[in-house]
């Protein structure tokens, strides 16, 4: 099968070659998937090397359970749960580090213009730095639950069905996550209104 | 600051959570309704869900990240891939020469062997305590004072040598015992 063949195909052949032994197809997995991967665990760690190294490491662990997916649920919400487990253990591996770090690069301003609109005044960038440290802050300060809710549905797109599904939680559940996550950050937020 | 940034304002509390379902497209058709009925009066819930569409993409911005970091990102997955793989494979190499009815054949033959191991040395291995058993005549067992006896002696024997060691000489007499 040549390489524009294997693009076409869905997840769930690709999954079934894989089962069969044609592990060179979970290639075409990495290639599709890898972008979304990466994006959730920046979005846990807030560091491209550790966001590199968690996402390749959900990768490696999906190609070694292959054999025990049994197609219940569709390939990437399997491997979404697969990543933001990953993630979540390494957040509670590190702990606080994680927060301090943000703090640290976020007072440098290295990552402080992404919530600044159209507007180049130097004030209005710093002032959305601040609301984008907070915002960044209060995040990883939230339960874990409720922040992976809101990053699933916010920064991934993720319905609540699937989301529900990557929690192994109910849709109710979920959106009460959301909600909490949301009203958490307008609390955060309040100062700057 | 005031007027340069705009954030989450207050909602009415029931409305709240309606209003985060709604802007993310995730209420049915019935709360869709409801709250859109509800914004036409409601200058602050209105505010509040400006603010969520003002603030909740610009949280959800990635990082952006030259074309040659996904090329790097994939070509050291694939090698990362390939080391899983070839790690893998050396087990199964391992295993590989053994069939499926091998595995209870070697339980099996492991299991007669100990069998016979136990068997055979079966005259041989003692616990410690029936070997102390075993040093008493089996006439003496038989009959409780004769043993109560015995050791009686035993304990005589013991206090003699406590005292050769101490130097010291008891009177006779002082060593009977009820």
């Amino acid at each position: 099968m040549n390489q524009a063949a294997q693009q076409d195909l869905r997840d769930e052949e690709i999954v079934a070659l894989c089962q069969q032994g044609r592990s060179e197809v979970f290639e075409v997995l990495v290639r599709k998937y890898m972008e979304k991967a990466f994006r959730i665990a920046f979005d846990f760690t807030h560091d491209t090397e550790e966001a590199k190294d968690l996402s390749q490491e959900a990768f490696l662990r999906a190609f070694s359970r292959i054999k025990q997916f049994d197609g219940r649920s569709s390939f990437y919400t399997w491997f979404y749960r697969l990543v933001v487990n990953i993630c979540l253990d390494h957040t509670r591996r590190k702990g606080r580090v994680i927060w301090e770090r943000l703090e640290k690069e976020t007072e440098g301003g290295t990552e402080t213009v992404e919530l600044a609109d159209n507007s180049s005044l130097p004030d209005e960038e710093a002032i959305a730095g601040e609301a984008k440290r907070k915002a960044d802050l209060t995040l990883e300060a939230m339960p874990n639950k409720q922040r992976t809710a809101f990053l699933l549905r916010n920064h991934q797109g993720l319905s609540i069905p699937d989301i529900a599904k990557v929690m192994k939680t109910t849709e109710g559940t979920v959106r009460v996550y959301l909600h909490r996550a949301v009203a958490a950050l307008r609390q955060s937020l309040v100062e700057f209104v | 600051m005031k007027e340069h940034i705009d954030t989450l304002r207050t909602a009415c509390k029931d409305f709240e959570e309606d209003l985060v379902l709604y802007y993310y497209g995730d209420d049915s058709e019935a709360e869709r309704g409801r709250v859109e009925g509800h914004l036409q009066s409601c200058l602050s819930c209105h505010e509040f869900l400006d603010d969520l569409r003002k603030l909740l993409p610009q949280m959800a911005k990635p990082k952006e990240l030259p074309p040659m970091f996904w090329d790097n990102y994939y070509n050291e997955m694939v090698e990362k891939l390939a080391v899983h793989q070839e790690r893998h494979a050396w087990w199964k190499s391992l295993f590989a020469p053994m069939r499926a009815w091998m595995l209870p054949a070697f339980g099996t033959a492991a299991v007669a062997a100990l069998a016979v191991g136990l068997v055979i040395s079966r005259g041989h291995w003692h616990y410690p305590f029936s070997q102390t058993q075993e040093r008493i005549p089996q006439e003496i067992l038989a009959d409780t004072n004769q043993l109560e006896f015995f050791k009686s002696m035993d304990m005589l024997e013991t206090l003699s040598s406590l005292e050769a060691l101490d130097g010291t000489k008891v009177q006779p007499g002082n060593n009977h015992h009820g």
